[in-house]
Order: structure tokens, then C-alpha cells, then sequence
């Protein structure tokens, strides 16, 4: 019986696929100057153009230099603590981008029954939970893998730097 | 003065960016998820383009009666859930960006170019989309055109983007296989890189520098973070999630009569005139018109239903509407129930003043001529006096402020 990973099959699914979304692409692109004029193509080009400025220039390198902090940060905590305190800025930021985006609209567009929500205060107390949430789970992991004070003889040979222990200690 | 090489410069800047986290099978796994979210939007948004644009073999299935509200809800629910995913792929395969040289070879230029259509349309899509759904529109190009055709040129791209990287794609699959062959020794793993540069500094045992995230950690944030998006929001689309909606445009439950407004009788231009005591709605038939005032309608036998009206832009309310059968109404005038109509507003303009009903709706018994919403008269903001209603239709062809029924 033929594999279905053979190189052939593989080939096969790969031409289908890009002779298919090469006329998918074609199909929009050709579409698009018939119901768009030559300066709305051009508004469109340009944003698209600043779309891809703003997030390769932008949003990385930013995002990069917020990472390169945090490794600082939570190279002083266990793994999982410092997991956690990544997913919830991450956690937050997403959640941040979409409220922005709301709070402007807001400010330049109302229409009755819609943006009617008070999005700023949501935001608040979105990032007051979050922050509670990490700050309670951060406390209990770093907790749980500090080292525990002896309750009687040291066993001997276990000197122990306290860091090196938590560490072995809290594993992902 | 020499400057120095491009090559070195890119390749400073790629260590700056470069991050054990990333590795093939990340963008794998967030690939995965990315293409399911994109091909829901696609299909929905198709089907959704098909109702209000029907093609000659379009269907317009009337059951379950929340099918567009199920439809709409997860289109924009799942562009909504596709924005933190991209930004975690795109992040992922940063460091190409800067490869030297940019362009290798026609074949690694043409990959490069339907890349950056792909980024580049995905980018303007989700952001255009969801801005779309606040009723702000502040770019200098129409959005309802734009954003079916762009859909096209993204999903090609899709699946160009697939048969391109088909077989890392394939080598990245199946985890377990990518986390043995890591074990085995960086050289011999597909997705090596990440690991490969945590060992390199890295936390003995757990095979994550310290400070930073393990894979499958990463992966689990971008999975929280696009729970928390759309938990927060989905709540417009559906009841179940309404008390956690807080970032949403609407709120279920708001709105005249506790039903959100898409259009307003001011944007319509109709307030005096649907207001006007001198109101009647014309219902043509072989040429013969016969006038209905809000008296004669509520004459007919009156009936209660309860439907959903579900907007183009995800949010949709279940309602209770009484009024006249479309049926009932045709077949005072001698028109047989399996009619297709045509159906005026008293908007003066606008693209949806007219209203083509293709004959599954008018034959549906649960198709009204609503004279009332939730228990009282319909709000001028609702349509009144009188507004269509039907099951599984988008919001924008429920038509309000009614002035002529044809049979066609």
C-alpha cells in the first residue's frame, strides 16, 4: 500500500493546494478594481503598507524589548512563576489592544445602542484582576518551592543554595 | 569609508530578536489554530455574502431559526480570536524578516512577495473588521466590498502559504514525535532551534533558560489570551456568554425596547414620515394594489413569534414579534404563499431601501409583517410602523419602516 506521505502524494497535495490558492488570490486581487477606484486602491495599498510598518516596526521590536525585560524579571523567579507572569501581561496587552480600539471608536463614532459600555473602567478592572489572579498564583508557586526550614538535624551533605533548590523543585 | 556588511547587520539584528521559545513546531501548532479561525470567518463570511448577494443556486435555509445568528456570531467571534493568534505566528517567524539576502532566488522572491499579500491583507482584515463592528469607518476605502474580496486573496494565500511549508508542516505535527527527536539531540529535531538555544543557556532538567517561557507555556498564554478576548466579547453573539461581555460594541438586552438599533430613524431620514397618521403599506399583486393602514394589518389574524435579529457585525437578539403572517398578507390579495416579493422602505435612499425576499422566507409561516416588539408597538427605531421579521436572515434585509410589498 502507498503512504500517504510519500513524496509524490506530498507533491501532489502541494501543487493542488498552490494551483489553488494562486487562483483563489488571483480571483480577489482582480476582484478588487471592480468595485474600487484607483484612489481607494491606493488608500488600500497604503494601509495595508502601514499595517505591515506598524506591526514589523513597531509592535516587535517593542514587544522584544518588553521580553528581554521580563527574562531580567523572572530569571529571580521559579519557571513557572515567571511563565505566569508573561501569559498575564500577555494576557492583558491582548485584551488592551481590543479595549483601545474600542475607546477610540468610541470617541470619533456613537450611534445609538452601541459603544454605550463604560470600556475604561472595564479595562481597569480587568488588569486589577488579572494582576490579583498572577500576583495570588506567582505567591503560591514561589511559596511552595522555597526551601523548607529544618525541622531537626540537617541530613548531612545538604548545604543547599536555597535558589538551586526551588528550582529543581518547581518544574513546569 | 567601508560600511559594514548587510549580512552581519541583519544577522546582529536576528540575535537581538532571537528567542528559544520560537521554533518550528510553534508556528506549527499556532498555524493550525490560525487556519481553523480563518477558515470559519471565510465559510460564514461566504455564506453570509451569499444571502445578501445571492448567486442563481443560492439556498436560504429558514431552520434552526438562530442559523445566521450562529453564523455571524462565529465569524466574528473567531476574527476577533484570530488577532492574538496572528501576533503570536507572526512572532514566531520573525527573525525571517531579516534574512540575508532578502530575495535568493525567483522562486524564494515570489514566496516572499505572496507572504508579505498574505501578512499584509490578514493584518488590514482583522483590524478593519473589528473596527467595522463600532460603525467607524476611517478609511478612505468602501469596507463591505473590500473586505469579501480581500477574504479571497487571505485564503488563497492560505492555502498557497500551506503547499509551500507543507513539509515542515508535516515534520512539526505530531508533538510527541518533535519532543522525542529534540531529546535525541538538537541536530536531529525538526523544531530544534528553541530548544537547542534553552540548552545552550538554560535550566538543566527543565530545558528553559531562566527568565524565559517554555513552548508549551507560550502556547498556553496565547491560548489564554485569546479565551480572555473572546469571553469578553462573545457575549454580543451569544446569551450564554452576555454576563461576561464587557468589551463588546453592544449588550444584549439594550437598546428601545430592550433590543439593540442598527440603523436609526434619523440615519434614515424617516421619523416624519413613518410617524404620519396618513401611514399605509401597499401590497401589489398582477398590478393590482391594495392598501393596508395600521388598522387593516391589525385586522388580519395577528401571530407570535420568537426569533432572533442578527446584525452583519455579530450581534444579534432574541425577540418576541407579533404581527401579520407575510402569507396571510400576500393571500389577502389572491398572491399563492410560494411568491418571491420585492419590499420598499420609507428610507428615501440607502442600500437596503429596497428588499428582495426569495419565496422560502415568504412561505415560512414565521415570516411577519411585525406590528409589535417584546409586548409593546414597535419603536420608530425598530421600524415602525410596521418592519419585516424572519427566521435566519441577516439583520440589514429584516426591513423597517415598510412602505410596499410586490409580488413578483
Amino acid at each position: 500500500m502507498k503512504q500517504p506521505n510519500t513524496p509524490a502524494s506530498v507533491w501532489s497535495v502541494r501543487i493542488v493546494l498552490g494551483l489553488a490558492g494562486t487562483a483563489l488570490i488571483g480571483y480577489g486581487l482582480l476582484g478588487l478594481p471592480t468595485q474600487l477606484g484607483p484612489a481607494q486602491l491606493l488608500g488600500l495599498l497604503t494601509w495595508m503598507a502601514f499595517a505591515i510598518l506598524l506591526h514589523d516596526g513597531v509592535i516587535v521590536p517593542l514587544l522584544t524589548l518588553t521580553g528581554a525585560g521580563l527574562t531580567r524579571t523572572g530569571s529571580r523567579l521559579g519557571p513557572v512563576s515567571a511563565a505566569i507572569l508573561r501569559g498575564a501581561l500577555m494576557t492583558g496587552a491582548a485584551v488592551s489592544l481590543i479595549a483601545g480600539l474600542l475607546l477610540k471608536a468610541q470617541s470619533e463614532a456613537r450611534n445609538i445602542s452601541a459603544l454605550e459600555g463604560n470600556y475604561a473602567e472595564h479595562l481597569l478592572w480587568f488588569w486589577a484582576a488579572l494582576a490579583a489572579a498572577a500576583a495570588v498564583a506567582i505567591y503560591a508557586f514561589e511559596r511552595a518551592g522555597r526551601p523548607r526550614p529544618p525541622t531537626g538535624a540537617r541530613p548531612p551533605g545538604r548545604a543547599g543554595s536555597g535558589k538551586g533548590e526551588r528550582r529543581q523543585n518547581t518544574r513546569p | 569609508m567601508q560600511g559594514p556588511h548587510p549580512q552581519k547587520l541583519t544577522a546582529a539584528l536576528a540575535a537581538k530578536f532571537a528567542s528559544p521559545t520560537r521554533s518550528t513546531r510553534l508556528t506549527v501548532v499556532l498555524g493550525r489554530w490560525l487556519a481553523l479561525t480563518f477558515t470559519i470567518c471565510f465559510l460564514t463570511g461566504l455564506f453570509s455574502h451569499g444571502l445578501q448577494n445571492p448567486p442563481s443556486w443560492m439556498f436560504f435555509p429558514t431552520n434552526p431559526v438562530w442559523i445566521y445568528q450562529l453564523c455571524q456570531g462565529l465569524h466574528v467571534t473567531a476574527g476577533i480570536a484570530s488577532i492574538p493568534l496572528m501576533l503570536a505566528k507572526l512572532w514566531s517567524v520573525y527573525p525571517e524578516l531579516l534574512v540575508w539576502p532578502p530575495i535568493k532566488s525567483v522562486r524564494h522572491g515570489l514566496e516572499r512577495a505572496s507572504i508579505a499579500l498574505f501578512i499584509a491583507s490578514s493584518l488590514l482584515q482583522l483590524t478593519t473588521g473589528l473596527i467595522n463592528t463600532y460603525k467607524w469607518y476611517p478609511w478612505p476605502f468602501p469596507f463591505r466590498e473590500t473586505h469579501y474580496w480581500l477574504a479571497w486573496v487571505i485564503w488563497g494565500s492560505l492555502l498557497l502559504h500551506i503547499a509551500v511549508k507543507l513539509p515542515a508542516i508535516m515534520a512539526n505535527w505530531n508533538g510527541r514525535a518533535v519532543r522525542r527527536a529534540e531529546q535525541q539531540g538538537p541536530e536531529r529535531g525538526p523544531a530544534s532551534e528553541g530548544t537547542a538555544a534553552a540548552a545552550a543557556v538554560g535550566m538543566p532538567g527543565t530545558g528553559v533558560a531562566p527568565g524565559r517561557w517554555s513552548r508549551r507555556a507560550f502556547l498556553t498564554g496565547v491560548g489564554v489570551s485569546t479565551g480572555a478576548v473572546v469571553l469578553t466579547t462573545a457575549g454580543q453573539s451569544f446569551s450564554w456568554l452576555s454576563p461576561l461581555n464587557v468589551f463588546a460594541p453592544r449588550v444584549m438586552g439594550t437598546g428601545p425596547q430592550s433590543v439593540p438599533v442598527n440603523r436609526t430613524a434619523a440615519e434614515a431620514k424617516v421619523a416624519d414620515l413613518a410617524t404620519s397618521g396618513e401611514w399605509s403599506l401597499a401590497v401589489t399583486y398582477r398590478g393590482n394594489s391594495t392598501t393596508f393602514d395600521l388598522a387593516g394589518l391589525r385586522a388580519l389574524p395577528q401571530h407570535q413569534e420568537e426569533l432572533p435579529i442578527a446584525c452583519v457585525e455579530g450581534w444579534s437578539q432574541t425577540a418576541h414579534w407579533s404581527g401579520v403572517r407575510i402569507r396571510d398578507l400576500i393571500g389577502a390579495v389572491g398572491a399563492p404563499p410560494d411568491s418571491a416579493l420585492r419590499v420598499t422602505s420609507l428610507e428615501p435612499e440607502g442600500p437596503y431601501r429596497l428588499m428582495s425576499m426569495p419565496a422560502e422566507y415568504v412561505q415560512d409561516e414565521r415570516t411577519l409583517v411585525a406590528l409589535e416588539l417584546n409586548g409593546a408597538i414597535l419603536d420608530v427605531q425598530h421600524g415602525y410602523p410596521a418592519r419585516i421579521i424572519a427566521p435566519g436572515r441577516p439583520g440589514v434585509l429584516q426591513t423597517k419602516w415598510l412602505q410596499t410589498v410586490e409580488v413578483l
